[in-house]
């Protein structure tokens, strides 16, 4: 994607007088990092980027934004939101429309397609980011690290991030301007993650989770960044009555985790977003990528992609499979 | 709840269905030292009346202001102890019932653990019926008219005694012509009493009763709204006939350049009707119909040089431009009488219905029989090469019917005396034919069947036990393979004429009342009824009933009775002028709200909406619960991500301490 596109157009939209911000990625204050942006007018989006480091997912913004209580008399500003998005971030946006967490006007939608982002743990480790000027870029088959004005080359398998190895949409599946032409898609690999606990006995897996589980420290971090974890009053924080208790053990931990699974089940689009912000590394991809796969094998149904579909955990027929009932 | 509470815990011997099991005595001493309890009492029967006058003086005596009854299920009673815990002025919502029938003494068999089980029961109930809050009914107007879906014999019953009674009633007929199926029987068994003789009165008095507004070749778009005060679309097809120029003298049909061109659906196609038609002689109303799939003018724009009826309509009645019209008013209650579908035979391939002539329907019969017929009621019927009058006739029972390999397992009720019918009057019309029945069973269960059974067998009709297993052609006969059971021998008997007693099945288009109604099936199939026996002409929607066959397969007298227990049902709220609104329903807090709308999809009762509110100054849109329609099932509690939609009674801070009562959770 040719970068002075990109701001070109980003400039023109938050330009726009129906615009109130644009959301995109900017250059992050130092290494490898990379932040979220937001650009009120054109010159906000001067700095606006599109890398392999832009991983997070911004369509969680959209659901963040507090409602302050308005003076009397004011008007709500009803300006539309514009968003950059990737294919798993369209996705997002689609179910946070099904769910009509967002109206469709409400939104701009900038698609960016994704040839694939790097884990940015591995890519620490091989390559360390130097303090000013790590940047990446994708090459044809491949990625490449400039640290220091150098450029490394490096094939593609070697930092692809696992939620891009599993990607089945990597081409935004809504959106209002694309920023350039559709990449094609590739073969997923298998999930060795999914297929490892589906490997054990329900024990193992029990002690598996019980291992994981162990280490939540209970930040919330997995929820708030999740852009489908959008309730003003989550049921986890309330304390009358108390479904989870506040204190920082396997049961309440395990409660918390399986509970939020539960509540993503034909929800979740796959990001990875929890997992990555976890700093208890507990590998968060594996509960959810598991539950989807159920959805999507027992109930051939798969979130996020249809904007007019019926939401999964509000839909019946009368021929759903019920084997999984005991 | 601002007073201290102070319960009272009422366990019920049930004679001994409970007291055999639990000892309830031991849980008598157990209940009166959990916390709050000021009174515990065991009765024989809590539910007669010295059981409630035992409850009501201890509220008034004692002060009680929360009450539980461990009995039978709150299906059972739970309304029985409301009403008189409300004759005291306790809201009658503060009353929590434990189940120690059917959840503990019907199946434990241990008295010991019975007791301990009744124990934990009881607790869970006290510590929830503390939390219970005041709850009030809602009154609202009933709009005093009823819609009745269908015009058969059920509907137009139904029709009629809602009119009776003063009622405005809508009666919405699909076909162009009332009467339904039972316009196309010849004779009715056991009385034989000409059938289109007995029904034609009530065809014509349901168009000209001053209460009934029919409409005929319409059908039902849209309902909304609940029992009361349902709002009902209805879409009038157009005829193409001019309704009140039409004087049905019929020179239209004769003069069709397609006349006597297309299988009449009233004949089941033994006979046929041109492009323009009236369904049969005495069909109500008496007005032509143009089939716009058959009309050369409608089809191609083109019929001739001008189309023939419109030449010939005396009356100026052909209206090429007609379009359908659409009706919308409010009823206060609905009837269902959508009847049946007959059992294709198609799909018993080894029958040959589809391959020989002279294999035909029971349906078909009534029309050969019929005077009104295509044959003028002689028994003719082409053999695949000429035109005969048979003399071996045999008829086969439960085709479609207790036959799991098309997926019937019921019987279909009516056969076994239809089929008996038929063979009387072909013996009276055929004295010399050879008739025979092939049956499994024979079930003559109504008034005079059985007499009426034993006639027949008298007139030279031969029963055999057994189900043919073929049917096929040699020469130019047709041979009936089966086994007779009795006597265990093979049989194969040559016949010119087979008849299929096929069976009744739910309508094809059912499914299209169901999203209109919210209705449900039974394993059947056909629409379910509230309780099999208690509330047979219900549903699970309030206000709406069900009449004739699409409830199940059921003959005329069954589905008269039927129809006059709708119609009496339905005017319930009709004559009360009001409809009462349960408080036990669920309520959303809309300032969690999240307002992504599951609850609406999943409620099946429709009763849930999205509304825009004001909060602070923003327009959000949160879910809201009609009251009227929603019958607290909880469907969208679990639904509710957030935990902001939840039935009344039922919300979580009144459950979660009944189920930690139990020991189950901390």
């Amino acid at each position: 994607m040719e970068l002075e596109k990109l701001r070109e157009t980003a400039a023109e939209i938050a330009a726009r007088d129906d615009v109130k911000y644009l959301i995109g990625w900017k250059k992050g204050s130092y290494g490898y990092r990379v932040a979220p942006a937001f650009a009120e007018d054109a010159e906000g989006a001067s700095d606006f980027i599109f890398s392999p480091l832009c991983t997070a997912n911004l369509a969680t913004y959209l659901t963040l934004v507090e409602k302050l209580p308005l003076p009397r008399g004011q008007e709500p500003d009803k300006r539309k939101v514009a968003l950059m998005v990737k294919g798993c971030d369209s996705r997002a946006v689609t179910q946070l429309l099904v769910e009509k967490g967002i109206h469709r006007e409400e939104v701009i939608i900038i698609g960016c397609p994704c040839p694939g982002m790097v884990d940015p743990d591995l890519l620490n480790k091989k390559y360390p980011e130097t303090e000013e000027t790590a940047e990446l870029k994708w090459d044809n088959d491949g990625f490449v690290i400039v640290r220091d004005g150098e450029e490394t080359k490096v094939p593609r398998e070697e930092l692809l991030d696992e939620k891009c190895q599993l990607c089945r949409y990597p081409n935004p599946v809504v959106s209002d301007i694309m920023l350039d032409d559709p990449v094609k898609a590739w073969e997923p690999v298998e999930d060795e993650g999914v297929k490892e606990i589906e490997e054990k006995a329900v024990e193992g897996r029990w002690d598996y989770w019980q291992q994981e589980f162990s280490n939540c420290i209970r930040c919330y971090s997995c929820r708030n960044v999740c852009p489908l974890c959008y309730c003003q009053d989550c049921i986890l924080d309330r304390q009358n009555p108390d479904w989870v208790y506040r204190s920082v053990n396997f049961s309440e931990n395990t409660a918390f985790n399986i509970a939020r699974a539960f509540h993503l089940a034909g929800r979740c689009i796959e990001c990875g977003e929890c997992e990555r912000v976890c700093p208890a590394n507990i590998p968060l991809g594996k509960i959810n990528r598991k539950l989807a796969r159920e959805v999507r094998d027992k109930y051939g149904f798969e979130p996020g992609l249809d904007p007019d579909a019926e939401p999964f955990q509000a839909s019946y027929k009368p021929d759903d499979p019920e084997d999984f009932i005991l | 709840m601002t007073d201290k509470p102070k319960i009272g815990v009422y366990i019920c011997h049930c004679g001994i269905n409970i007291a055999s099991t639990v000892d309830v005595e031991t849980v008598e001493e157990y209940a009166l030292k959990l916390p709050n309890v000021e009174v515990a009492r065991t009765y024989s029967y809590m539910c007669s009346d010295p059981g409630q006058a035992l409850i009501k003086e201890d509220i008034k005596e004692q002060g009680l202001n929360r009450i539980v009854v461990a009995s039978c299920s709150p299906r059972m009673h739970e309304t029985t102890f409301r009403k008189a815990i409300q004759e005291t002025g306790l809201n009658p919502y503060f009353l929590e019932m434990a189940n120690i029938r059917e959840q503990c003494s019907w199946v434990h068999e241990e008295t010991e653990e019975a007791t301990a089980k009744a124990k934990k029961l009881i607790t869970a109930s006290v510590a929830k019926v503390r939390l219970l809050e005041a709850l009030e009914s809602k009154e609202v107007d009933a709009e005093p008219a009823a819609l009745v879906i269908g015009a058969g014999i059920a509907g137009i019953q139904a029709a009629l005694d809602i009119a009776d009674a003063g009622f405005k009633t809508y009666l919405v007929e699909k076909t162009p012509s009332v009467g339904g199926r039972m316009a196309q029987l010849d004779k009715t068994f056991p009385t034989l009493d000409c059938s289109a003789c007995i029904l034609t009165p009530k065809m014509v008095d349901c168009a000209s009763h001053p209460n009934i507004e029919l409409l005929s070749y319409s059908e039902v778009e849209e309902i909304n709204g609940f029992i009361g005060n349902f709002d009902i679309k209805v879409r009038k097809k157009a005829r193409y006939v001019d309704f009140d120029k039409c004087t049905g003298c019929g020179d239209c049909a004769k003069e069709c350049r397609v006349a006597d061109r297309f299988p009449s659906e009233f004949d089941q196609g033994m006979g046929n009707r041109s492009a323009i038609y009236l369904p049969f002689p005495q069909a109500v109303p008496a007005k032509y119909t143009i089939d716009p799939e058959n009309c050369l003018y409608l089809k191609r724009g083109k019929c001739g040089k001008d189309p023939k009826c419109q030449e010939v309509c005396g009356a100026g009645a052909i209206d090429f431009d007609q379009q359908d019209e659409f009706v919308e008013f409010k009823v206060g209650a609905i009837i269902v009488a959508t009847g049946f579908d007959p059992f294709n035979p198609s799909r018993k391939p080894e029958y040959g219905y589809d391959d020989y002539p002279n294999v035909i329907t029971g349906m078909e019969m009534e029309r050969l029989v019929s005077a009104s017929g295509p044959t003028g009621g002689k028994v003719l019927i082409n053999n695949g090469e000429e035109e005969i009058e048979p003399k071996e006739v045999a008829f086969i029972k439960c085709v479609g019917s207790r036959d799991e390999s098309v997926g019937n397992e019921y019987c279909s009720r009516v056969c076994c005396m239809y089929t008996a019918k038929q063979a009387h009057l072909i013996r009276e019309k055929l004295p010399d034919a050879n008739i025979r029945i092939y049956y499994m069973d024979v079930r003559a269960f109504g008034k005079g069947y059985e007499e009426f059974y034993d006639r027949v067998r008298r007139e030279n009709v031969r029963y055999i036990r057994g189900n043919p297993s073929e049917i096929f052609k040699r020469g130019n006969k047709l041979i009936v393979k089966a086994e007779n059971t009795l006597t265990s021998t093979p049989v194969e008997d040559e016949v010119d004429l087979v008849v299929l007693g096929v069976g009744l099945e739910p309508r094809a288009e059912m499914r299209e009342i169901m999203d209109l109604l919210r209705l449900s099936q039974s394993g059947d199939r056909f629409f379910l009824e509230a309780h099999p026996k208690l509330r047979p002409v219900d549903t699970a929607t309030e206000g709406v009933y069900l009449a004739g066959c699409c409830q199940g397969p059921k003959d005329i007298p069954d589905t008269v009775a039927q129809a006059k227990g709708a119609a009496s049902s339905a005017m319930i709220p009709l004559a009360r002028g009001k409809v009462t609104i349960d408080a036990q329903v669920a309520e959303v807090n809309e300032a969690t709200c999240r307002g992504c709308g599951f609850c609406v999809e999943i409620c099946p009762y429709t009763a849930i909406e999205m509304v825009t509110v004001n909060r602070f100054g923003h327009e959000i849109e949160v879910a809201r619960v009609n009251e009227a329609l929603c019958k607290g099932c909880g469907s969208c509690s679990a639904a509710c991500l957030s935990d902001s939609v939840q039935p009344k009674s039922f919300r979580d801070r009144q459950i979660l301490p009944q189920i930690a009562a139990l020991g189950v959770i901390k």
